[in-house]
């Protein structure tokens, strides 16, 4: 189990470089320049080149990717003498240096990860990401947690009911949560029950976890605006985990160990719940992994129709602004997020079936 | 059946018909028994011949949804059972009447552990507590002889051996002290060695209990040494019921007949086995004798035969043959050690010779098989196809061997592709291989093939999944000859099978031997299938070859202890045809 973690872990470590190699890559290649989107297509040159200068811009690029790794690092190197500069970054942005060892004028630096600061607002991007990451993890948890608690149940239901009729009624539903598109069931939504129903259920079209209160109290927690985009992003999930549920469960049920469970005399519930549910949920785990990774990447459409503020809203500013920093730094959380949940879904596999070995 | 006490079950008239659409179909047809309490009704039928569905039907296990059951009486000890309610049944299941199942593999929930398995069905009758319930299974697992009882307990299902899965269901099934065992072909899925050890546990279990036990089976063999009633079931119903011994000594129905002689006997040889077709037509009015004399074969013509066959050059030669597989552990997946699958092998094959190849699971026998013709890569050692080194052959040279060497596998139903039409799989091999020069071409000789396993040129346009498993082993072996080869490996390709379908298979490969001229190598865990079918017969164990030899030589005279054991687990074996 330590070492499966850890080849893991190490695994992960390796995509995390490549990742940060990639998104390095991608921008630099790419077709367009930050200091102009800073500046407006009509600044005038040496502007952009000041620029340039301040971001090091006008640095190779082996000089500017060595840079990056080294801000990105836990540990960087990293030099006193100002005028022979090639760590770009100055020790004194880093947070929580600590100076290990000098050579002369260089030194080696134990830091917490340095993202950069944003190219437009000028605010460090790792203050950024935190103040935004909560909201969409929040988001996603909650949504997940209500399509799975639904989805099981209801595809359990299903699954034992396994009537004709029935079936097709719960098919219709499961279908159209499926292909309703996010942007569309979160204006729906929000039409529906914070616009017609306002009076009824008191919910706002829009709004984030906290917001400003027209009483001059600051910021407030406003639980109740969870409400809507939880079930709006939740529905698509809780379709297919409902639809995965109630096909797994329903060929688990034909299995000879089902039988010998009732052949004991067991309850029809006891057999549905112990014995046949667990065999049933490796292929809804993985479904729900992957749709809570999404949406913690950033449910972009339903943050940005409700006015959440998360990571989804944060990367599509960001892109908008060619703000790089941001870019990367957010990139790179999401991989990381993906590499966690991969690992942990590793390990729920392993604890609900003892066949699948984690070595 | 003089002078016999109350039975423990008395089942009249029992009828389970499944609905299918707005047909029904008629599984089981007024069949009526009793089971006596110390004694064994063995229930033996072919697949789908309903002798599951009965006990499922007295178990109540069906579905309701598509399945009728009636009954005049089903009674069990005076009580009757039919009347009760889902909720009142379910006290009786497990409590009363136990069941065990064919899939030791698959009977077991994999995702929790035996001990609390079997704890589970304890408590959902009894009133104890979780550690009194404990113990008791703990008395259970040694009841049942199963080593180490603490690490089984805490074991989970397929960390452990078929035969000791089978334990731990027969322990589950005495956990509530039974009246009735119900049995369902408990030891198809095992060892012969294995089965023995079994169903010896459970005559003595019974001995012990006094429990009534129904044991369902296929293998009349099986029946003999276990059973002390039998019921046959075919079709539905039962065609003969009575003593074990009455039944078997003078089968009255053509079916019962039928099933007996189609088994591959351990004393006479024949040319042909006869198919349950033959009695069922009559073809043999004057009994026994009459087939012997049609069938029989003499051990001189075997003998010049064996003579003149050993006298050429081996067609196939296998020196020191290994396939090794690598066990991988660790952070960087480093190999720690090898599964000896074929171990130092050597052995030669003579042109028309069938050489059987028998052993237990695991002892490598099919990766055996499949090094020969390198559908798995061996380690080291050599393969001799007519002096030619398979070892060294280039793809190209490769796909040339494969159409010399041909493979028919165990399971019919997975091993033919079930988008594919059966015409077209036939001639699949024929275009890869380029034989015959257009499709219209290729198409006739799918035909041909087709009416020489014995299925219709109509057939060519149909899906497998139309087909029973006979017919398509048929269809697999049509597959294997359509490119003429010399050898051909046949990996447990009867094992699927029932045995009167089996008898048919058997026959249509030795008629297509003597025809083409082939060369088997015929792989089985049936030591009577395999001594029917080989001029030579090898035993393996754990990658080696226990013993070498001609196949009555070594039936009649073991070498090895270990040759011996497998004789001697032969189910049946003390019971022969009546001549």
């Amino acid at each position: 189990m330590a070492s499966f973690i850890i080849k893991r872990f190490f695994y992960g470590f390796m995509v995390v470089v490549g990742v940060i190699t990639l998104v390095f890559l991608l921008f630099t290649i790419l077709p367009g320049d930050p200091a102009r989107m800073m500046l407006g297509q009509r600044a005038d040159q040496q502007a952009v080149d000041a620029i340039h200068k301040e971001l090091g811009l006008d640095k190779p690029l082996v000089i500017q990717y060595f840079n990056h790794l080294n801000n990105l690092s836990f540990l960087s190197v990293h030099s006193t003498n100002e005028k022979k500069v090639t760590y770009l970054t100055k020790e004194s942005e880093y947070v929580h240096a600590k100076r290990l060892v000098s050579f002369g004028e260089t030194s080696l630096i134990l830091k917490v990860p340095f993202f950069g600061k944003s190219y437009i607002s000028k605010r460090e991007v790792s203050v950024i990401l935190a103040g935004a990451f909560p909201n969409t993890f929040l988001l996603a948890t909650l949504s997940i947690l209500v399509a799975m608690i639904i989805g099981i149940t209801v595809g359990s239901v299903t699954a034992v009911i396994n009537a004709a009729w029935f079936n097709r009624i719960v098919l219709v539903f499961t279908a159209f949560g499926m292909a309703l598109p996010s942007f569309f069931a979160a204006i729906i939504m929000a039409w529906i029950f914070a616009f017609l129903l306002s009076d009824y259920t008191g919910l706002n079209m829009f709004g984030s976890l906290y917001e400003v209160d027209d009483y001059g109290n600051g910021e407030v927690l406003q639980l109740k605006n969870l409400i809507l985009p939880v079930i709006t992003l939740g529905i698509r999930p809780l379709a297919v985990i409902t639809e995965l549920t109630r096909t797994s469960l329903i060929e688990v049920f034909s299995q000879d160990y089902i039988r010998t469970a009732r052949a004991k005399g067991l309850s029809g519930f006891r057999v549905v719940v112990v014995h046949a549910l667990r065999n049933a949920l490796n292929p809804v785990i993985t479904s729900v992994s992957s749709w809570y990774a999404s949406s913690l990447a950033g449910a972009v459409f339903i943050e940005y129709i409700f006015d959440w503020k998360g990571i989804g809203v944060v990367i599509v500013e960001a892109l908008e602004n060619y703000d790089l920093p941001v870019v990367m730094g957010s990139v790179l959380l999401i991989a990381i997020i993906l590499i966690i949940i991969n690992i942990f879904v590793d390990i729920v596999y392993g604890l609900l079936d003892p066949r699948v070995s984690v070595t | 059946m003089a002078n016999t006490p109350a039975p423990l079950l008395h089942v009249e008239k029992l009828s389970v018909g499944f609905r299918n659409g707005h047909s029904l179909f008629q599984a089981v047809n007024e069949v009526s028994f009793d089971v006596y309490n110390g004694q064994t009704l063995g229930i033996v039928g072919e697949s789908g011949s309903g002798k599951s569905v009965t006990s499922l039907a007295l178990m109540r296990l069906l579905s309701d949804r598509n399945s009728i059951i009636s009954s005049e009486t089903i009674q069990l000890n005076g009580n009757p059972i039919s009347a009760l309610t889902d909720r009142e049944m379910r006290f009786v299941r497990g409590k009363q009447i136990a069941m065990i199942f064919q899939e030791p593999m698959t009977s077991l929930n994999p995702v929790f552990r035996c001990g609390n398995q079997i704890i589970e069905a304890i408590l959902a009758h009894e009133n104890i507590g979780r550690k009194a319930a404990k113990i008791r299974v703990m008395e259970l697992f040694s009841q049942v002889k199963l080593p180490r009882p603490d690490d089984i307990f805490l074991s989970y299902p397929h960390q452990l051996s078929g035969g000791q899965k089978q334990r731990v269901m027969i322990a589950m099934a005495l956990s509530c002290s039974p009246l009735l065992l119900i049995a369902d072909e408990p030891t198809t899925a095992l060892d012969v060695t294995v089965q023995k050890e079994i169903l010896q546990l459970l005559k003595e279990i019974q001995k012990n209990t006094g429990m009534g036990m129904i044991f369902i089976t296929h293998d009349l063999g099986v029946v003999a040494d276990i059973a002390d009633q039998t019921a046959v079931m075919h079709h539905g119903s039962i065609v003969e019921y009575g003593m074990v011994s009455n039944v078997l000594n003078n089968p009255q129905h053509p079916y019962t007949k039928g099933l007996m002689a189609c088994r591959p006997s351990s004393t006479i040889r024949l040319s042909r086995l006869p198919v349950v077709g033959d009695f069922l037509e009559n073809k043999w009015p004057d009994g026994n004798g009459q087939m012997m004399k049609e069938l029989g074969l003499h051990d001189k013509d075997r003998i010049t035969r064996h003579e003149n066959m050993f006298k050429e050059t081996p067609i196939l030669k296998v020196k020191n043959l290994q396939t090794w597989f690598p066990i991988k552990h660790g952070l960087f997946s480093q190999v720690q050690s090898h599964v000896k699958a074929v171990d130092d092998v050597s052995f030669e094959v003579y042109p028309g010779e069938t050489l059987g190849l028998v052993g237990e699971s695991g002892c490598g026998k099919t990766t055996l098989g499949r090094s020969i013709l390198r559908l798995v890569e061996p380690t080291s050692g050599k393969v001799f196809f007519e002096d030619t080194d398979v070892q060294t052959l280039n793809k190209k040279s490769l796909r040339d061997y494969r159409k010399e060497a041909q493979i028919v596998f165990q399971d019919p139903y997975s091993s033919l592709n079930p988008g594919m039409t059966i015409g077209h799989a036939i001639m699949e091999p024929l275009q890869v291989h380029g034989l015959l020069p257009d499709n219209r071409m290729r198409k006739e000789k799918v035909y041909e093939l087709l009416s020489q396993v014995g299925l219709e040129a109509s057939h060519f346009q149909r899906y497998p999944h139309e087909f029973s498993g006979g017919q398509r082993q048929r269809i697999c072996i049509a597959r294997a000859l359509a490119v003429q080869p010399k050898l051909l490996v046949c990996d447990e390709s009867v094992s699927a099978l029932d045995v009167s379908v089996q008898a048919q298979v058997l026959n249509l490969l030795n008629h297509l031997k003597q025809t083409y001229h082939f060369t088997y190598i015929f792989i089985s865990h049936d030591l009577s299938v395999v001594r029917y079918m080989s001029d030579r017969v090898m035993v393996m164990k754990d990658g080696k070859i226990e013993e070498l030899a001609e196949a009555d030589q070594l039936y009649n005279h073991p070498k090895s202890a270990y040759t011996q054991k497998l004789i001697e687990a032969i189910p049946g074996k003390n019971f022969t045809l009546n001549k």
